[in-house]
């Protein structure tokens, strides 16, 4: 009887040790992985950061209408976003790699899977940079042509543009990223639909004049008359 | 040299001519044939090709003096007019004025290139005496003294033509050393020699793929090459009624190509140093005082609106102290709202770099700018308000003289724009 559990004892040892060896290599070649994506993560972080630092990065970003971007960054600086985002990814790389090294099906799986979801991570990242870019560009204008209209609700309109460009660039990111589909479908509705119909109430409202003298202009334009809004007995002549 | 542009009919017509004049602007069928027989009576024996959009006047026999048939003296010592049906394309509603006028003066540059003229003249704005040989009047010294570029010297009412006497003509005299009151015309005349080299710098595309405006490079390229400028006082020129909805469109349809220009002749407008005055051919010609009411309150409120919602892209492009100033300025009662010369060259200087840099987009900047040179208009005409015209012309000029004296700010702020940010 001794005997019997003695070797069963043996045998899960054995057994156990044999497992545990076997993840050894794995295990080493994890920590490998780690070791060198850490030390290339440092210098390419460095190379970045010095880099963007030398093309004046945080400047141009706040020039180009990505202000903003400097307060979510760690210490206000989207150099440094960029350099620890760099790093980071070159870290999640090389676990990636250590994992797969394990031979076990399951890790195989897991990586096969990440890198099929992927293409589908970049393709909401890009959609995200185009229509940030987008939204700030179109605000932009809008906010330019409602001052020089002289709408006294210009950056209201400006706002509320921006954002219906950013909600569908948000909803365009998580249909790509199959995150709640159903979801996301009625929210954007919902959302889009809810500033669509607050913009038309601000125009409608707010700009009942500029409307009636727009229509009253296209009015006497399509009569044939000047599209001018001369005041009377204006001398004013610019060109 | 494209030769696409010409229309075949015109090789049919006639194959070359001592002068080429454009009617761009548009007149009654009655305005054209006094126009046409003002130039068939000029005294000089000249091959005159008249380019226009007028359908009349090209089935009118315009010419009854062409060709070789007649003998009498008094035949040969006047001019053959010729008739060109235009090669541009009649404007299309909604295209930018500026960007059709554009086209316009590239093809009868073109035009008058391709027929080997020794000048020629156009003329675009509605002009009083039109039909009394007034195009003669700017193209007479490209024949008699070889004067490369002919200019008109309107006879100005004191609130007309506020964006040349604001910016342009200021801004081009400090830039190039010479006192011209009317540099982008849109009338005058120009020399075979200056027309080439004007064809050789717009032909090409800029960076953005749209042609640079023949108008903006065609006094700077002039003055760049040594090249002759006479002014012609030409009498009062009709102006086009404002366009309030417009005026930002304008703005940059036409300062955008000056602000290109300015950057291409960076080389030569940094050389310059004091601005000389140019010959004027004519008597001055002196008008009444200007009727109506100016409204300053709108364009101070718009100036107020776009210094409350503007300074996120005001804030790209001026530096602290004028922003400063802007805000001072907006707080004023409007019976005391008045902007520095001193502010508005540093303005006006500061926009222009902002293009070269591309701050931020170039439309954006220059639409931008609406509500300051509206602030600026109001200003003159809260300045002006009870004065005449003699007034305005000292206005003007001390205007002039703060854009000379602001130049060394511009030529600093140009070769630094990092390291000098006052």
């Amino acid at each position: 009887m001794w005997q019997q559990v003695k070797q069963a004892l043996v045998d899960s040892t054995t057994h156990f040790l044999t497992r545990f060896a076997s993840l050894l290599p794995g295990l080493a070649a994890l920590i490998v992985a780690l070791f060198l994506s850490t030390i290339l993560a440092w210098i390419l972080a460095a190379i970045a950061r010095r880099l963007l630092t030398s093309l004046h990065f945080d400047e141009r970003l706040g020039r180009w209408g990505f202000a903003s971007l400097a307060e979510w960054s760690p210490m206000n600086s989207p150099t440094h976003l960029v350099s620890r985002s760099l790093a980071t990814l070159v870290l999640l790389s090389g676990f990636l790699i250590g994992i797969a090294a394990f031979d076990f099906e399951w890790t195989y799986l897991l990586v096969q899977s990440i890198f099929a979801y992927l293409p589908n991570v970049l393709a909401a990242f890009l959609v995200l940079f185009v229509g940030n870019l987008v939204a700030r560009f179109v605000a932009r204008s809008v906010l330019i042509g409602a001052v020089n209209l002289n709408l006294q609700h210009a950056r209201f309109l400006s706002i509320g543009v921006k954002w219906l460009v950013i909600v569908l660039t948000v909803a365009m990111a998580l249909d790509h990223l199959k995150i709640a589909p159903g979801v996301v479908e009625l929210a954007f509705g919902i959302l889009f639909g809810g500033i669509v119909f607050s913009l038309a109430l601000a125009v409608g409202l707010g700009s009942k004049e500029f409307v009636t003298k727009s229509l009253e202009r296209d009015g006497k334009k399509a009569a044939g008359e000047p599209r001018s809004e001369p005041v009377e007995g204006d001398p004013l002549r610019h060109l | 040299m494209e030769t696409d542009a010409i229309p075949p009919e015109v090789h049919e017509q006639i194959d070359s001519a001592d002068l080429v004049v454009g009617l761009i602007a548009e007149f009654d069928s009655q305005t054209v044939a006094q126009f046409y027989n003002a130039l068939r009576a000029l005294p000089d024996p000249l091959r005159i090709a008249v380019v226009d959009n007028d359908p009349a006047a090209a089935k009118t026999p315009p010419n009854p003096n062409a060709g070789e048939t007649e003998s009498t003296e008094a035949a040969k010592n006047q001019a053959t007019v010729f008739h060109l049906a235009s090669p541009w394309t009649k404007p299309e509603g909604n295209a930018p004025i500026m960007l059709r006028m554009a086209a316009a003066y590239q093809s009868v540059f073109e035009l008058a290139d391709k027929l080997q003229a020794r000048g020629c003249c156009v003329i675009a704005s509605g002009l009083e005496r039109i039909a009394q040989g007034w195009a003669w009047q700017l193209a007479q010294p490209l024949f008699q003294d070889n004067i490369d570029l002919v200019l008109p010297h309107y006879a100005r009412r004191k609130f007309e033509g506020l964006l040349n006497n604001g910016i342009i003509a200021p801004l081009l005299r400090t830039l190039y050393g010479k006192r011209i009151n009317n540099p982008m015309g849109p009338d005058f005349a120009v020399s075979q020699r200056l027309l080439q080299r004007v064809l050789a710098a717009t032909g090409g595309e800029n960076s953005n793929g749209k042609r640079r405006h023949p108008l903006a490079s065609l006094t700077s390229t002039a003055l760049c090459e040594n090249l002759q400028v006479v002014e012609v006082h030409c009498g009062p020129r009709i102006y086009p009624p404002v366009d309030w909805t417009g005026l930002s469109s304008i703005l940059a349809d036409v300062l955008g190509p000056i602000f290109l220009d300015m950057e291409r002749k960076a080389p030569c407008w940094q050389r310059t140093r004091v601005a000389a005055s140019v010959r004027a051919i004519g008597e001055p010609v002196v008008l009444d005082k200007d009727a109506g009411v100016i409204e300053t309150a709108r364009m101070v409120e718009s100036f107020q609106l776009g210094n409350r919602e503007l300074q996120e892209i005001w804030g790209l492009v001026l530096p602290p102290s004028s922003l400063f100033e802007l805000r001072k300025l907006a707080r004023l009662p409007l019976e005391q709202f008045h902007m520095p010369d001193e502010l508005w060259v540093r303005i006006v200087y500061d926009f222009a770099l902002a293009h070269r840099l591309r701050t931020i987009s170039r439309d954006h900047l220059l639409r931008s700018m609406t509500p300051l040179y509206l602030a600026w208009v109001a200003s003159y005409a809260q300045d002006l308000k009870a004065s005449g015209v003699t007034s305005a012309e000292r206005r003007l000029e001390r205007l002039s003289l703060a854009y000379e004296a602001g130049k060394s700010y511009l030529v600093s702020r140009w070769r630094w724009p990092d390291r000098f940010n006052p």
